[in-house]
C-alpha cells in the first residue's frame, strides 16, 4: 500500500517535471528566431556560404550532401565509429552466452517467431519492399534525402520482422552478433579507406574529386564526386544495419518467449 | 499561421503522450504509446520542413519499438510488464 502511494507521488512529481518543462520550453521558443527568417545567425553567415559556394568547393549534386559528405565530412565519419563503439560496448556488457552448436540447434527450434497466416502474408508482402526501398535510399543519397543511416536502418528493419514474424521454415539465414559487430567494423574501415584513398593521388583526406578512379571518370566531376559518397554510404549503411541487428541479437538470445506465453 | 496552430497541437500531444506514458499500467501498452510519440515527431520534423530527419524519426521509432517490446519481454516478468 505504502509503495503504491510512493509510486503515485513519483508519477505526480514526473508530470509536474514535464508539463514545467513543457512550458519552460514554449517560452525559450519564443525568444528563437522563426523558421527561415533571413536575419537570424544560423541564415546569415554560414548557409550564405554553402549556397553559393558549394557547387564550385565540392561538385556535389546537393547541398545538403555537400554539408554531410565535404564540409563536414569527419562529422560523419566519427558517428560511424561512435555507432561501431555503441555495439562494441553491448558485446562487452552482454557477451554471447550459446555455443555455436546450440545455435545450430535454436535456429531449428525457433522460439521467437509469433507469425499466424495474416502475419504471415503480410510480412511476404512487405519486407522485399522494405528491402527495395532500402537499397533505393542507399543508392539516391547524393541526390535526394536519406543515405546511409537510414538505408542500413531499413535493412536492419526488414531483417528483424523476418526474425520476429514469420511462422514458415524458409527464412534468411540468422546473422550472429560475433559477426554482425564484425561487420560493422568493415563497414567504419570502408568509410576510413575510401577518405584515404585521394590521399595517394595527392588530395587531401575525404577529397572525393580525387579518388583514382581515372579509367572510369575524369578528376573533378560530379559522378566522380557521386561516386565516392556511394562509397562512404556504403560504409555507414553497413555499420548502421550490423550495430542494430547485433543489439536486436544480444537481446533476443536473453528472451525466453515460451516462458511469457505460457504465462498468458 | 495554420502552421503555428498545428505546431501547438502536435506539441500538446506529445506533452498528453508523456503524461499518458508515466500513467500507464501495462508496459507493453507504454511502449505502444511511445511510438505514437516518435510518430507525433516525425510529423512535427515534416511541418517544420527536416524531411531527412523525420525521415530518419519514422524508422529509428519503428526500430526502437520493437527493441523495447523485445526488452519487456527480457525482463521476465510473469505478468508480462504490468507495472504494480
Amino acid at each position: 500500500m505504502k509503495y503504491k502511494k510512493g509510486r503515485k507521488r513519483a508519477a505526480f512529481g514526473l508530470m509536474l517535471t514535464i508539463v514545467l518543462t513543457a512550458m519552460a520550453g514554449l517560452k525559450v521558443g519564443s525568444f528563437l528566431p522563426i523558421v527561415g527568417d533571413h536575419n537570424s545567425p544560423a541564415n546569415s553567415y554560414v548557409a550564405n556560404y554553402y549556397i553559393i559556394h558549394a557547387l564550385e568547393d565540392t561538385n556535389s549534386p546537393n547541398i545538403v550532401t555537400a554539408v554531410l559528405a565535404d564540409y563536414r565530412g569527419f562529422d560523419t565519419l566519427f558517428e560511424t565509429c561512435v555507432l561501431f563503439l555503441a555495439g562494441l560496448v553491448v558485446m562487452t556488457i552482454l557477451p554471447p552466452q550459446i555455443s555455436p552448436e546450440q545455435r545450430k540447434r535454436l535456429v531449428k527450434v525457433d522460439n521467437h517467431s509469433f507469425g499466424g497466416t495474416v502475419l504471415d502474408s503480410s510480412f511476404r508482402l512487405v519486407v522485399p519492399v522494405i528491402m527495395i526501398y532500402g537499397i533505393y535510399v542507399l543508392f539516391h543519397g547524393e541526390v535526394s534525402l536519406g543515405g546511409g543511416f537510414q538505408a542500413g536502418a531499413l535493412l536492419a528493419c526488414a531483417y528483424l520482422l523476418d526474425r520476429i514474424i514469420p511462422s514458415f521454415d524458409n527464412r534468411l539465414g540468422v546473422l550472429w552478433e560475433e559477426k554482425a559487430v564484425v561487420l560493422a567494423g568493415i563497414g567504419t574501415f570502408f568509410y576510413a579507406f575510401t577518405g584515404m584513398l585521394p590521399m595517394f593521388c595527392g588530395g587531401k583526406f575525404l577529397e572525393f574529386g580525387k579518388l583514382p578512379f581515372g579509367i572510369f571518370l575524369r578528376e573533378g566531376t560530379v559522378q566522380l564526386h557521386s561516386a565516392g559518397i556511394l562509397m562512404v554510404e556504403l560504409g555507414v549503411t553497413l555499420c548502421v544495419m550490423a550495430i542494430i541487428i547485433s543489439i536486436l541479437e544480444v537481446v533476443l538470445e536473453r528472451t525466453d518467449f515460451e516462458e511469457w506465453r505460457k504465462s498468458e | 499561421m495554420p502552421v503555428v496552430l498545428l505546431e501547438g497541437l502536435l506539441l500538446m500531444a506529445m506533452i498528453a503522450i508523456a503524461v499518458a506514458i508515466i500513467f500507464g499500467r501495462s508496459l507493453l501498452a507504454c511502449v505502444i504509446i511511445y511510438c505514437g510519440f516518435s510518430l507525433i515527431a516525425m510529423l512535427l520534423y515534416t511541418v517544420v520542413g527536416a524531411a531527412d530527419v523525420a525521415f530518419t524519426e519514422a524508422i529509428i521509432g519503428t526500430v526502437s519499438t520493437v527493441y523495447f517490446v523485445i526488452a519487456i519481454k527480457s525482463i521476465g516478468d510473469k505478468k508480462g510488464g504490468t507495472r504494480r
